[in-house]
């Protein structure tokens, strides 16, 4: 298997089959991150599409060692969706319950694998922004710990606090306990 | 302690993602089991909950058709640009158009409304253009031929614009139009005077004038001459009271001056080259003007009949004196149509349209046919030079 530095750089000089791997790499992880980001599918589908099309126009000024490309792709998404979330708010903002609901035409026909994502969104949603964005970027995205460092500029040890307060917040908004 | 667990905590997360069994991982830290149980159990829900994120088939379908037809063409990626330099060429060509049709448009409106104006009567709304249009056609006349024969033009049209007010019998407009007549008929003459300043006549050549020679009063009458001899001599005096009569009646009867061929005055007192008149009834000759030969109006043209230039120049002369008899006839006209109230106002005009006129009209001609005559009989008539003592024509008629 190719090395993802590998990749991009072959991405870089104008290779699309080697484009086109890294984007099988990362797009179910991009979409991941960006539906439990945003309200419904529709608004992810389309951020999803916006980021990989945004990393095909911006990848000449790609630089390996500044980021690692998975993070590089997850900051893009993460300016997508900041963007889109600020744009929303401008908006008339339903909360996320009537939001989801509204979506789906009846909750009790969800099947029980949407609830727990349902479920999943409105943890996070109740958690600090920078909790959200460390467990957000480091269990729905799957980056290291120096990954999601970079992405969010913050220091390795800072992350890591941050993925530890998440998580017990986490675990008490979903099991209604904390027993840390 | 906390900062400890934080590292703990993600070194098993880390293990566990790397496929290592959550006991294998607690068995690494028993003092901490029972606070990392439960994390790293939530952090297994979450992964299993966040697995069931899955993009729809078809939205993984046709974003990988946007993507890879983006990187086959990537120039596609350049369409906004691209649609917005061709909006902006788009808005130059029209915007071009725009300007071309403005700019033809605002032509064809300048250029009809300066037709317009230029059949335009002082009372009508386009003729403040008229001016600003004769202006332009000024600016085009360089040659002083060309120059000559705009401002008789324009003074013929002013003369008609005068003619026109004359006949509607408006005494208001036509001392308006009378002062523009004026004003043109200024430029035309001094134009004209321009074509003949580029005549080699000007180069004239120096005479004694008499005209400053006082005459010494003498007490002895002077010697009647002969009547045979019929040439009239001029003399200039200081005065010319006493004898101007005698001295216009001979000059009148000569016909032409001429210098004495032979001097008739037994005790000539005046310089030798002085002519002196002489009278049949013994007047001393103090009154003598600088009586220039009968010179009519016909005489410029004849005598320079071979230069082409001083024809023209004589041609616009009558123009410009045909026209001027042409206004004054329909102001007198007009004043004897006019309201007993009224007659003054158009006497007036005619006074300033005669007067004026003829005054230059007389002067242009003495200096041309001054001219004339230092060209033709400098040789036997001297230049008198002022045009203060000349004669009005109407004095020389007399």
């Amino acid at each position: 298997m190719l090395s993802e530095e590998y990749l991009v750089q072959q991405a870089i000089n104008g290779n699309q089959a080697a484009f086109t791997q890294l984007y099988n790499q990362n797009f179910d992880r991009i979409h991941r991150y960006i539906f439990i980001k945003v309200r419904d599918r529709a608004q992810a589908e389309d951020l999803t599409q916006d980021v990989f099309i945004r990393a095909l126009e911006s990848i000449n000024t790609y630089k390996w060692r500044d980021l690692p490309f998975a993070a590089w792709l997850f900051k893009i998404a993460h300016n997508r969706v900041i963007d889109h979330v600020r744009k929303q708010s401008k908006e008339k903002r339903a909360p996320l319950e009537e939001a989801y609901a509204r979506s789906v035409e009846d909750p009790i026909q969800m099947t029980e694998r949407d609830y727990e994502v349902y479920q999943l969104k409105l943890a996070l949603e109740q958690l600090p922004e920078a909790q959200r964005d460390v467990a957000t970027l480091r269990f729905i995205g799957q980056l290291s710990i120096a990954e999601v460092a970079k992405t969010l500029g913050k220091s390795e040890g800072t992350v890591k606090a941050l993925q530890f307060n998440a998580t017990a917040s986490l675990r008490k908004a979903l099991y209604g306990k904390f027993d840390v | 302690m906390s900062r400890n667990l934080d590292d703990i905590f993600n070194e098993c997360y880390e293990r566990i993602r790397f496929g290592e069994s959550l006991e294998s991982v607690l068995r690494s830290y028993p003092q901490y089991r029972s606070q990392l149980e439960p994390l790293l159990r939530t952090t297994f829900d979450i992964g299993r909950r966040a697995s069931f994120i899955q993009p729809r088939p078809e939205f993984r379908h046709w974003a990988r058709v946007r993507f890879e037809s983006a990187m086959q063409y990537p120039q596609r990626q350049q369409e906004p640009v691209r649609r917005e330099t061709q909006a902006a060429s788009m808005w130059l060509r029209h915007g071009w158009a725009v300007i071309v049709s403005a700019g033809i448009v605002l032509m064809l409106g300048v250029g009809s409304t300066m037709a317009a104006s230029s059949q335009a009567m002082p009372t009508d709304p386009l003729y403040a253009l008229k001016p600003l249009t004769e202006d332009v056609q000024r600016a085009f006349a360089v040659s002083p031929d060309r120059k000559a024969q705009f401002e008789t033009d324009i003074a013929n049209i002013r003369a008609a614009e005068l003619q026109a007010m004359a006949d509607a019998g408006n005494a208001q407009e036509a001392a308006k139009a009378a002062q523009r007549y004026d004003d043109q008929f200024e430029k035309a003459v001094q134009a004209i005077l321009a074509t003949e300043g580029t005549e080699p006549i000007v180069t004239r050549p120096p005479v004694a004038t008499p005209v400053t020679t006082p005459t010494p009063v003498t007490p002895t009458p002077v010697v009647t001459p002969p009547v045979e001899v019929p040439t009239p001599v001029v003399t200039s005096t200081d005065n010319g009271t006493a004898g101007e009569n005698a001295a216009t009646e001979n000059t009148t009867q000569s016909g032409t001056a001429t210098p004495p061929a032979v001097p008739v005055t037994s005790e000539n007192t005046t310089p030798p080259d002085t002519p002196a008149v002489t009278t049949g009834t013994g007047e001393q000759p103090t009154a003598v003007t600088e009586e220039q030969p009968a010179v009519t109006e016909e005489q410029p043209a004849t005598t320079t009949s071979g230069s082409t230039q001083s024809s023209k120049a004589q041609e616009l002369r009558d123009r410009l004196n045909r026209q001027k008899s042409t206004v004054e006839q329909s102001l007198k006209d007009a004043r004897e149509k006019a309201s007993h109230q009224d007659k003054s106002n158009w006497q007036d005009t005619i006074d300033k349209v005669s007067k004026k006129t003829a005054t230059r009209t007389t002067s242009e001609q003495s200096d041309s046919s001054n001219q004339t005559t230092i060209q033709t009989d400098n040789k036997t008539v001297p230049n008198t030079g002022s045009d203060k003592n000349r004669p009005s024509s109407s004095n020389r008629h007399r």
